[in-house]
């Protein structure tokens, strides 16, 4: 009897014991802070917008409703839905959004996705150059291609402007629907995003072990099947990723479909916002569907997708595919071409505006007289408003460019750090237990803000933090925030996909040896996946650095330098932005130069050999 | 369907709203701007809107800033001055506004200030947000208890009026010396202080062999002016509710009287459809002609980000027989060369035989936001900018831009010579006709501008401003 009573345990000690249990696991820990935090830094603003579309704002459309300047009225939503104005302010856009969406995942990873196949499968020439000019449209803020396209297509004849390099050089009108609409707003989103896919599939091919190939080749496989049955499904993870990261990015994307005349729900959002501003809340809340739809579909292909363990204790090693003598040439020739058009003219075209009398005038390539250049643009270092200068001075001695950089700066490191350490550290938890309820809620509620519009995050931010009691408008700490929880799921899909080829007998062989969390961290986990893990850090940052639809809402022009860099685009002063643009693609190669030597990563480290 | 689709989202949202509570009702409730009055002096005429008439606020009501504003406004410039310099010395100032020349007059303000204490200084920064922006970021601001912002100079009577005195956000100051000069008191004066009005005009390429010759031409067939898209600059939108208003649509009919049959013929049918409409929307009875204009151009015009954008495109000589409807004085920012001239570009109105509207005028407000951080410094900066030659100097070198104080818009003149601005250095040849500037007067008389009035603006917004809003923009999808 009493044998039996000793046996018998209380309920309380068990659970004390399995709480003591839960947390003597790190990723349990990690799991649970961070759950709570990203359950509120999601929550909190969709609570804060859904609010803002029942309220009743002073001089706008809801308050000529209901003859009220104040209170809560459900107006908003039967106005947007019912009213005449439906089509126009609603469903075009909304339909226009989602093919942009669409064309803009397709683009991407076609681009990206065959660049990624030639540069790490097969013996492709100028690797290494190809793959670090590749990345470059990311690094350029995503209008800029969009301005680039138009200096280069339009034309007096057909889209009613002055004539771009095309049509003045060599007579060539492009028809409209190249120059302005879906088709060049998805071309260039999908230029802007391939890396995105390049850097995510060719991290895969070149990670994965070639065992499975290997043995497919020996027992005879045709190399269409071997590329079909092993090839695509190994990097069907990462093409998935591409389209969750690509298509929420699209849907938000404000500044392209503005410059090439597109009407989308971002569009229509800043259209809208002054006359009715709680249905563009709506439309903003539609956007947020969209990413939560997103998440949804991610969660069920996560519960019938293979799982891969790609990177092994054993090395693998990569077969590659020979493209011939003259092959291997030809295609990195087209190749080089097609960058030369992506990467390498919008930055000569960058620094030629930047010369230019009067933005656009390109009377030096007629006349070849050097007379029709200048260096107003860089040197001018009085308060002016003659010439087209309107009062600014010349990028060199103009504070406002600089104070924005500094601003920049500091708002992309502080993301950069707090983003990728906090989504590393997701990723690794997720990876470690993948079945439980709490670990697949935590890391699609760190998700979902990526999947979210950035335009809709941003105004649902701007609303949160627009009170009496918290007013973070036009601060640091609020841009820092907003692109922190937006940045967060470059890290943690980073660092997931990492650990996921990552063995579970590497870690574990450590803690057989009563290694601690930390040493194995950073002594076995962090060094295997560097190139991943810094690639967490640096996707952030560089995204930060010519941010634009995230912050426009919340920071004035001038705080940092995508929004003085927008303003001067929109004002037509192309040299300044231009100069900044410079600036900024000048920065990034900068700090990833700096990361490579240091660290030995970049962002398209080992891609590209 | 669609209807049971929008309750359906919004009651699912309503159970989500339950948390929120009840919080951001209360802004509203700050007192309401100064009535209007309908005696302006003449520079000022235009831009006096006739708000809504409000409770006077009394002393016990009045905010901090409005009791600074009250004080302020039996002060002269100098004595204003005086007041900013003990309040900002060293201190850093905030402006926002819809034109980006507060940037150039805050440096000469701190200059005029350190003529009367030379241990003055000031830092600065102005902000000139795009999109409509400026009134979100001022609502926002205007939650802190002491803003960013310490005044604005903005536009858009309508918006104004609703979002932003109603609401308290930002307090009038009249300075003494701007109402003595339109022959006024600031007690007397009820509308809002404005620096100037500005006018955009019709301007054509003509390196080709088109003439506009009425304004009927700028919507025929085929036609695509460039203007700044409605939904991002109001006051565009603004000028097309002007149209309606029954002087300016008998300036439509007049100028359609003028065009020949055939383009009569072509124009017709449209005006004729446009009657109901005219009814309907309670409009006058030459109303037709605006609308049948309004829906011309809605349908046909080529949207653009901004006014610098239209301008560098038209003095290109590439640009020929394309037309726009811009800010008069972006002509001052074009720098000659091989294929950029302002005499590619013709001001449609300048030419002789044209017949119908030159284009339109609007007017930039002067501020104080009512948290302002520095109230003292923000109404001696705008006593300096409406009273001084040199406070308005920022704008006054332009061609386009006039001044609502009659004594600054004189001296100006005399100073900057707009009205012969495009003759060579002779003094006799006239190298650049464009550039020739006639003149407020001539403007407003002859140069058939029509000028935005806040209060017809503000109630036709949701009449007209809907039926605008129905029109298919056109689009080079």
């Amino acid at each position: 009897m009493a044998q039996t009573e000793t046996l018998k345990a209380s309920k309380s000690v068990i659970r004390r014991n399995r709480i003591k249990t839960y947390f003597s696991k790190p990723h349990n820990v990690i799991l649970l802070l961070l759950g709570i935090v990203t359950t509120f830094t999601t929550i909190a603003p969709i609570i804060a917008i859904i609010e803002d579309t029942f309220k009743i704002h002073p001089g706008t459309i809801d308050a000529y409703l209901t003859g009220r300047a104040t209170g809560y009225s459900v107006v908003n939503y039967v106005d947007l839905f019912t009213s005449r104005m439906a089509k126009t302010n609603l469903w075009t856009p909304l339909l226009n959004t989602v093919y942009l969406a669409v064309g803009t995942c397709i683009v991407s990873i076609l681009f990206g996705g065959i660049v990624a196949f030639l540069v790490t499968r097969t013996d492709l020439a100028w690797k290494q150059y190809i793959s670090s000019i590749f990345i470059f449209p990311y690094i350029m803020p995503q209008w800029t291609l969009a301005v680039v396209w138009q200096n280069l297509f339009n034309s007096n004849k057909v889209t009613g402007t002055s004539n771009g390099l095309l049509a003045s050089l060599f007579g060539i009108n492009m028809p409209i629907w190249w120059c302005k609409g879906l088709f060049p707003s998805l071309v260039v989103l999908g230029l802007h995003y391939a890396p995105f896919a390049y850097i995510l599939i060719g991290g895969i091919f070149r990670n994965m072990d070639a065992n499975l190939e290997e043995a497919a080749t020996i027992l005879d496989t045709p190399k269409w099947k071997i590329m079909t049955r092993i090839t695509l499904p190994m990097v069907k993870p990462a093409i998935l990723s591409t389209i969750l990261l690509v298509f929420g990015s699209a849907m938000g994307s404000y500044p392209v479909p503005h410059y090439l005349g597109l009407t989308t729900l971002s569009t229509k959002y800043v259209s809208m916002n002054s006359k009715y501003t709680g249905e563009a809340s709506i439309l903003a809340i539609i956007m947020m569907i969209f990413g939560v739809a997103i998440m949804l579909l991610n969660q069920l292909s996560l519960t019938s997708r293979k799982n891969y363990t790609t990177v092994t204790g054993k090395s693998g090693q990569i077969s590659k595919i020979r493209l011939g003598k003259a092959g291997r040439y030809i295609i990195a020739l087209i190749l080089v071409i097609l960058t030369f058009f992506t990467s390498i003219f919008p930055i000569i075209s960058f620094a030629f505006e930047t010369f230019l009398p009067n933005p656009g005038d390109y009377s030096f390539l007629y006349t070849g007289d050097v007379s029709n250049l200048t260096t107003k643009w860089w040197l001018t270092s009085e308060n002016i408003t003659e010439n087209g200068m309107y009062g600014q001075m010349g990028i060199l001695h103009n504070k406002t460019i600089w104070n924005a950089f500094k601003g920049t700066i500091f708002v992309s490191i502080a993301c950069s750090l707090l983003a990728g350490t906090i989504g590393t550290l997701i990723g690794y938890a997720v990876s470690k237990d993948r079945r439980s309820r709490w670990t697949n809620y935590v890391n699609s509620v760190a998700f979902l803000p990526y999947l979210m519009p950035s335009i809709a995050v941003g105004v649902a931010y701007f609303i949160l933090f627009s009170n009496k009691y918290v007013n973070l408008f036009n601060t640091y700490t609020l841009l820092i925030i907003v692109g922190t929880v937006k940045y967060i799921p470059f890290a943690s899909r980073s660092s997931l996909n990492s650990m996921l080829q990552l063995s579970g007998e590497i870690e574990e062989s450590a803690i057989i040896l009563n290694i601690p969390w930390i040493k194995r961290m950073t002594r076995i986990i962090i060094p295997i996946q560097k190139s991943s893990i810094i690639s967490g850090y640096l996707l952030p940052f560089m995204t930060c650095l010519r941010e634009l639809s995230l912050f426009m809402l919340l920071c004035v022009q001038g705080f940092i330098l995508s929004t003085t860099l927008d303003y001067f685009d929109e004002m037509g002063l192309y040299a300044f932005s231009s100069g900044i643009n410079l600036i900024l693609i000048i920065t990034i190669l900068i700090f990833n130069t700096i990361v490579n030597k240091v660290t030995g990563a970049s962002l398209d480290k080992g891609i590209g050999g | 369907m669609k209807k049971m689709l929008a309750l359906l989202l919004a009651g699912s949202m309503v159970l989500s709203l339950a948390a929120c509570g009840s919080t951001g009702s209360g802004q509203a409730s700050a007192p309401a701007a100064p009535a209007a009055s309908e005696e302006a002096a003449p520079a000022a005429e235009a831009a006096a809107p006739a708000a809504e008439e409000a409770a006077p606020a009394t002393e016990e009501n009045l905010t901090k800033t409005q009791q600074i504003i009250k004080e302020a406004e039996g002060m002269t410039l100098e004595e204003l001055a005086q007041k900013a310099i003990e309040e900002s010395n060293g201190k850093m100032f905030y402006g926002v506004g819809n034109s980006s020349r507060g940037k150039s007059a805050l440096p000469l303000f701190i200059e005029y200030l350190k003529t009367i204490d030379p241990s003055y200084n000031m830092e600065f920064e102005w902000q000139q947000p795009k999109n409509n922006k400026i009134f979100d970021q001022l609502t926002a601001d205007s939650l802190k208890e002491t803003g960013t912002f310490a005044m604005t100079l903005i536009q858009d009577g309508n918006q104004i009026e609703s979002k932003m005195v109603q609401t308290g956000v930002l307090d009038t100051f009249i300075p003494k010396d701007w109402a003595e000069a339109n022959g006024t008191t600031p007690e007397e004066y009820k509308g809002y202080l404005p620096l100037q009005t500005l006018n955009k005009v019709f301007e054509y390429n003509n390196t080709g062999s088109k003439v506009y010759d009425n304004v009927w031409d700028f919507v025929a067939e085929g036609e695509h002016g460039l203007y700044m898209d409605i939904d991002s600059e109001i006051v565009g939108k603004n000028f097309l509710y002007m149209l309606t208003r029954d002087d300016y649509a008998a300036w439509m009919k007049e100028a359609f009287e003028k065009l020949s049959d055939d383009e009569k013929a072509y124009f017709q049918p449209v005006i004729t459809e446009m009657e109901a409409d005219a009814q309907d929307l309670m409009l006058g009875p030459d109303a037709a002609y605006s609308l049948a204009w309004i829906k011309l151009w809605v349908e046909s015009y080529n949207a653009q980000t901004d006014d610098g954008p239209i301008c560098s495109t038209l003095v290109d000589a590439s640009a020929t027989d394309q037309f726009g409807l811009l800010v008069y004085s972006k002509l001052r920012s074009v720098e000659e060369s091989a294929s950029v001239s302002v005499n590619n570009i013709n001001v449609a109105a300048y030419d002789d035989g044209y017949e119908g509207i030159g284009g339109y005028g609007y007017c930039h407000y002067l501020f104080v936001t009512d948290n302002s951080p520095l109230p003292w410094t923000a109404c001696a900066f705008i006593a300096y900018m409406t009273c001084t030659t040199d406070g308005f100097s920022a704008w006054g070198k332009d061609m386009g831009g006039y001044s609502s104080n009659p004594k600054v818009l004189a001296e100006n003149e005399e100073i900057y010579h707009h009205q012969t601005g495009g003759m060579a250095e002779d003094g006799t040849t006239v190298e650049f006709p464009a550039k020739n500037d006639r003149g407020y007067e001539w403007w407003t008389t002859d140069g058939k501008l029509v000028l935005e009035d806040p209060e017809y603006c503000a109630s036709v917004a949701f009449t007209v401003g809907s039926w605008i809003e129905m029109l298919s923009k056109y689009s080079a999808e």
